[in-house]
């Protein structure tokens, strides 16, 4: 008794599910889903504790990833100078062994005094160049060196 | 390794214009070398003159032929040494060099001119050497004449680097031994 009316409810069921379906803009319907809302719901740390990540790397092909990747691209992005100007230089020779390898290729116990007696003497000039520039009263900065040489220095 | 910015530190003194002590030092290197060669050639050719004649060949400074000979010398010592690198002995020990007004490479022509007119600063009773210390260049007048200028040669960045590195290398040595030790 109940199967012709079980049946016959599905269908309507089904066509009513239909018709709400295709009336429905799914576009404006998830424009009013709040996203932020949603994701701030799920606990991604949990998500990601029940990845099995090296099950995952198995199963990429990373050289192909690595193909598909414009690398000129990425490193047009990249201000390598702003990067490289952030490298603490010193500290990098002072702690790692591109020290070393500078100290063994540098030369010796002539250039360490070299090195020391022509920093010594810059440090005279300059001195000698700021009481005369004092005693000379003058304003303007003088150019630092010729604009070939010296990036910012006035072309003549 | 920590990352920070070191824009703020001077980065090398390459290329800027050398300072009057500089100069004078490099000068006086120079000074002293090209005549203690000439005194040596001088000294040569006299042990030379005996062994081969005989006689004993004495130098007289007041000669006039020893002076011409020697005010040759040194302007072979400096236009070509200018020439050749823009740099002297002296120069090359102070890490100064001669460069063109706007930074390019001195030439020939250029080293030449200089050369002859160096002397004029010292003819001017030295006052030609007040535009390294007032000249906003630190050029001198022989510098103004021949279009030129000195600037720093070396750089000072490199030569910090290196200092560090010496003051690292002994520490990370005895680092290396004592691990290879444990």
């Amino acid at each position: 008794m109940t199967d012709p009316f079980e049946a016959l409810a599905q269908r309507v069921a089904e066509r009513v599910l239909d018709l709400v379906v295709s009336a429905l803009d799914m576009n404006a319907l998830l424009d009013r889903v709040d996203v932020n809302a949603l994701v701030g719901r799920v606990d991604v740390n949990g998500l990601l504790n029940r990845v099995d990540v090296p099950a995952l790397l198995d199963r990429a092909d990373v050289n192909a990833l690595l193909d598909r990747v414009d690398v000129d691209s990425l490193l047009d992005r990249v201000d390598v100078n702003d990067l490289v100007r952030r490298v603490d230089v010193d500290a990098l020779v002072e702690h790692t062994d591109v020290g070393a390898i500078i100290a063994r290729s540098s030369g010796g116990a002539a250039s360490e005094a070299l090195d020391a007696a022509r920093s010594q003497v810059v440090g005279l000039d300059q001195f000698i160049d700021r009481w005369v520039q004092r005693g000379l009263r003058r304003k303007h900065p003088a150019p630092a060196g010729p604009p070939a040489l010296v990036k910012g220095s006035p072309i003549q | 390794m920590s990352a920070g910015t070191r824009a703020d530190r001077p980065v090398t003194s390459q290329g800027h214009y050398a300072g009057s002590a500089s100069r004078f030092l490099a000068y006086a290197v120079d000074s002293t070398v090209s005549s203690g060669v000439f005194a040596l050639a001088l000294a040569g050719i006299s042990y030379v003159v005996s062994v081969v004649t005989g006689s004993h060949v004495s130098w007289n400074k007041g000669n006039i032929a020893v002076a011409i000979v020697f005010a040759g010398w040194e302007f072979i010592y400096f236009a070509y040494s200018w020439a050749a690198s823009g740099k002297t002995f002296g120069m090359a020990i102070l890490g100064v060099r001669v460069v063109r007004a706007d930074g390019t490479a001195v030439g020939p022509r250029h080293a030449v001119l200089r050369t002859l007119a160096f002397p004029l600063s010292f003819l001017l009773l030295g006052l030609g050497f007040a535009g390294i210390l007032v000249q906003r260049e630190h050029r001198a007048l022989h510098d103004l004449i021949a279009g030129t200028a000195v600037v720093y040669a070396w750089d000072a960045r490199a030569a910090r680097l290196r200092f560090l590195a010496r003051e690292a290398e002994p520490a990370a040595g005895s680092g290396r031994s004592q691990q290879e030790n444990g």
